[in-house]
């Protein structure tokens, strides 16, 4: 039987990483969601920038830059908070694709602005209500989401029904996301 | 009361952390060499992807830029003797100088509060991010002409750059609150540049050595300040020279050609500083 999660590359020189430390934060999300693997992690050690994409959904493959990963208060420096709010929140978008009642999502490089933010704020705030929280994540999606629909009070009706959101669907991501956008033009 | 207060003595709880610059300059990741260059990079405005977070981590940047304001400002009023420049006393001022640092520790101290405040407002905690203590660093100049040149000049200026490009982030993102509270700070910042300029020219009006010396000073510390590129002109400055407002602030503009000089310098060193680190990475692997 293959391994369950692979990282690569399996050590790291520019950062102060470990991949079995990194394997096993993921095996344990990935228990946590309900999902199986296998999964590949790529980490893009050369950047510090944080972006973090889900490339491929068979085989499960995410790409990482160690941005996405470190402490933001120590360079160089792993973070398993801030890796679990990473990784937790791409598996999360992972498990709504692989659920046929979720609906059919454009792909993560279609994504708008605003779509990305309405689904992070979904996935964000189901992975809290988890026990994964992270500083003052609420607010910080909260931010994020109104400045990709606008400063308004639909924008934040919307955003707490997306947070406090089970079960949602992509079509329902979409309305709210645009209700909160169409409020502000 | 101890003169000339040393950085590492700074009180701060164990909420912050500190990263030195050489650390950050020194790192041999970069940016460029990120496989999707696609406005990842390049001045603060929504259309970044990172864009949220990049504000919230220039906000914290600011935040803990207004503490050191302060302690700078404070400083100042305490370090040196009242009256005229003698044998003696070459690094006495005037009680009015004094006064200016005094209403500065006022302003800095309000600017701490809207930080704080701001920071909530845009979801960061206190110490989320990092510290980097460089800017009260240039504040522990023993001469008070550097240090004001230093300090008022070259990183008040840079607050300016730094508000008026959060100023106009605000103001695209649709974002009334941050947009009305670095308005108003920097017209503070304004202020304090031009107190820099002001006594500048004041305190070296028969001394053309002090004030050539003071001038150098003040490009050292801009330079740093450039952080690898971090504020000019060019389109893929985070931060843009606001030559309107430092204008009024009593720069002249072959100052601020000089300063979008030293922002490239400044990129193409650290540039190069990545490029020799991730060489010796790749040659130890």
């Amino acid at each position: 039987m293959g391994q369950r999660v692979t990282v690569e590359p399996a050590t790291f020189t520019l950062v102060d990483f470990d991949a079995a430390e990194l394997e096993a934060l993921v095996e344990g999300l990935l228990d946590q969601l309900g999902l199986d693997g296998p999964l590949t992690l790529e980490v893009d050690e050369r950047t510090p920038l944080g972006r973090a994409v889900i490339t491929s959904l068979d085989p499960l493959v995410l790409e990482v830059e160690s941005g996405a990963l470190q402490d933001a208060r120590s360079l160089r420096s792993f973070s398993a908070v801030s890796s679990t709010n990473v990784l937790g929140r791409l598996l999360l978008r992972v498990r709504d694709r692989l659920d046929p009642a979720f609906g059919e999502p454009p792909a993560d490089t279609d994504l708008t602005f605003p779509q990305a933010a309405a689904w992070d704020a979904y996935s964000v705030g189901r992975l809290v209500r988890l026990g994964h929280d992270r500083f003052d994540e609420r607010q910080r999606r909260l931010y994020q989401f109104r400045t990709r629909h606008g400063f308004s009070d639909v924008a934040d009706a919307a955003f707490a029904a997306l947070w406090d959101g089970t079960d949602l669907t992509w079509a329902d991501i979409e309305r709210l996301s645009g209700d909160a956008a169409a409020a502000a033009a | 009361m101890k003169k000339l207060f040393p950085v590492e003595e700074l009180a701060r709880d164990d909420r912050f952390r500190r990263v030195a610059i050489a650390e950050r300059i020194t790192d041999g990741r970069s940016p460029a060499n990120a496989k999707n260059q696609e406005k990842l990079q390049g001045r603060l405005t929504p259309a970044r992807p990172d864009a949220p977070d990049a504000a919230r981590q220039l906000m914290h940047g600011i935040f803990t830029g207004e503490i050191q304001a302060l302690e700078g400002a404070g400083r100042t009023c305490w370090d040196f003797p009242v009256g005229k420049v003698t044998d003696e006393a070459p690094d006495a001022v005037p009680f009015e100088l004094k006064l200016d640092m005094a209403r500065q520790c006022w302003d800095e101290a309000r600017h701490c509060e809207i930080s704080v405040k701001l920071s909530d407002w845009m979801g960061t905690v206190i110490g989320e991010f990092s510290e980097a203590t460089f800017l009260y660093e240039a504040a522990c100049n023993p001469d008070p002409v550097l240090r004001l040149t230093g300090v008022n000049r070259a990183l008040e200026g840079l607050a300016i750059d730094v508000f008026n490009t959060m100023r106009e982030f605000g103001d695209s993102a649709g974002d009334p609150v941050l947009e009305f509270c670095e308005d108003w700070m920097l017209a503070d910042e304004v202020t304090h540049v031009k107190m820099g300029s002001d006594w500048l020219r004041r305190l070296t009006a028969t001394d053309p050595e002090r004030q050539a010396r003071a001038l150098e000073f003040q490009r050292i510390v801009d330079k740093l300040f450039s952080l690898g590129g971090f504020r000019g002109e060019d389109d893929d400055s985070p931060v843009r020279l606001a030559r309107r407002f430092r204008e009024l602030a009593g720069f002249d503009t072959d100052e601020m050609d000089e300063l979008a000089e030293i922002s490239r310098e400044s990129r193409d060193e650290a540039t190069r500083y990545q490029e020799q680190a991730l060489a010796a990475a790749d040659g130890g692997a």
